[in-house]
């Protein structure tokens, strides 16, 4: 916000940066935690230590990636602090979880679902490749994997959604 | 490594891995190769299915209770029934409580104004935000900010009990008044018509007859 005044909050472009990326955040979360709540919880620590750290974030460009790597970690300190239980993807399935519902397109529906049974290995390279726009070198860091086994875990994540589309299975590298 | 050295399997699992940044080396192996050409099309296609998939709706992303929330709230209990003082200190794991005290943490410099604001300028916020606030206090601060997708008027007034941050959200619905503490900051979500006002204030908890009046001053027009 800009004081009536005049003259701009140093803060106000930071708030602005947030506010524009959080949207993707809440997704993001959502695909890890496979739990609305949760997803809005992580991302609501996320914006406060975002804050808090905010100068550390020397070139906005790299906010989106720097954002991601928070949420994650939130996520893995929510679930170490709480002890929450893991979210059983049958019960997702059986909840229907309206979230991944689409209008009118149930093959989109079917795809969020068969995304939300990856297994996490798969998934989050996945997501954050795709939503995030990590490179393969981006994630594999973030993870802390080579980056074959990224590769590897990408091409198995795509293989196995291949099937919602009834194309048929690439031949797995071993 | 060639284009020829390349079998039809490697190049299915680069394509497979990032279909967006291929190697020179796989590109001119699909040149002379049909059947994966073929694959990578359908790799591609299914990224824009599996981009679409991925951005999810958010306006289905409301709350629902979740464990955090739930403990939250338990802890919350045992520590009203600690301090045996009647006051109910809630830490904003509510959204909206988190939401308004972040925003005022970022607008901190607003604490500091005691000029009395011009009426035109408050007006001009006002009218912004599409809202009448009918107070006879003074207010010392007025801006229209960005706050869940709208512009409101974000306030702050001067009370004899000292300086009040008030946010007015014709968008925000709550049910009921909630009080929160959080960086040394008190708060209230006070339930007004349609939508909502939220009370800060950073010197003590909030006289209720200053958060009254408040609400009673306030009136949706858009």
């Amino acid at each position: 916000m800009n004081p009536p005044s005049g003259g701009t909050s140093p803060a106000a472009p930071f708030s602005r940066l947030l506010e524009m990326l959080r949207p993707d955040l809440v997704r993001f979360a959502y695909w890890l935690a496979r739990d609305r709540a949760v997803a809005e919880d992580v991302v609501q620590e996320t914006l406060i230590r975002a804050w808090k750290s905010r100068d550390e974030l020397k070139d906005t460009a790299a906010a989106r990636p720097w954002l991601f790597t928070i949420v994650r970690r939130e996520h893995a300190r929510l679930y170490e602090r709480k002890r929450l239980p893991t979210v059983d993807v049958e019960e997702v399935e059986a909840l229907g979880d309206p979230a991944l519902a689409s209008d009118g397109d149930s093959g989109l529906t079917d795809l969020r679902r068969a995304i939300m049974q990856l297994p996490d290995e798969y998934r989050e390279p996945l997501v954050l490749q795709v939503l995030g726009g990590f490179t393969t070198a981006e994630i594999a860091a973030e993870l802390g994997l080579t980056q074959p086994a990224v590769l590897t875990r990408l091409f198995r994540a795509r293989n196995r959604l291949r099937v919602i589309y009834g194309l048929a299975p690439a031949e797995d590298a071993e | 490594m060639s284009a020829a050295d390349l079998d039809c399997r490697h190049v299915r699992l680069a394509i497979g891995a990032d279909p967006g940044h291929l190697a020179p080396e796989i590109e001119a192996h699909l040149a002379g190769c049909a059947a994966c050409r073929r694959f990578r099309d359908e790799t591609l296609s299914l990224d824009a299915k599996l981009r679409a998939a991925l951005e999810l709706p958010l306006p289905q992303f409301r709350r629902r209770a979740s464990p955090v929330r739930r403990y939250a709230l338990a802890a919350s209990v045992v520590l009203a029934l600690v301090v045996a003082a009647g006051a109910w200190v809630l830490r904003p794991a509510d959204a909206l409580a988190g939401e308004v005290v972040a925003h005022v943490e970022e607008e901190a410099d607003s604490w500091n104004a005691h000029e009395l604001m011009p009426a035109s300028a408050i007006s001009s916020v006002l009218n912004t935000a599409g809202v009448e606030f009918d107070s006879q206090l003074p207010v010392v601060y007025a801006a229209p900010c960005p706050f869940r997708g709208r512009r409101i008027a974000h306030l702050v007034v001067q009370t004899a009990h000292g300086p009040l941050t008030v946010m007015l959200l014709p968008h925000v619905h709550v049910t009921r008044r909630e009080k929160f503490a959080e960086d040394g900051l008190h708060g209230l979500l006070l339930p007004a018509g349609t939508g909502s006002v939220a009370v800060l204030s950073r010197a003590a908890p909030i006289d209720a007859g200053d958060a009254d009046s408040m609400v009673s001053a306030v009136r949706w027009v858009k």
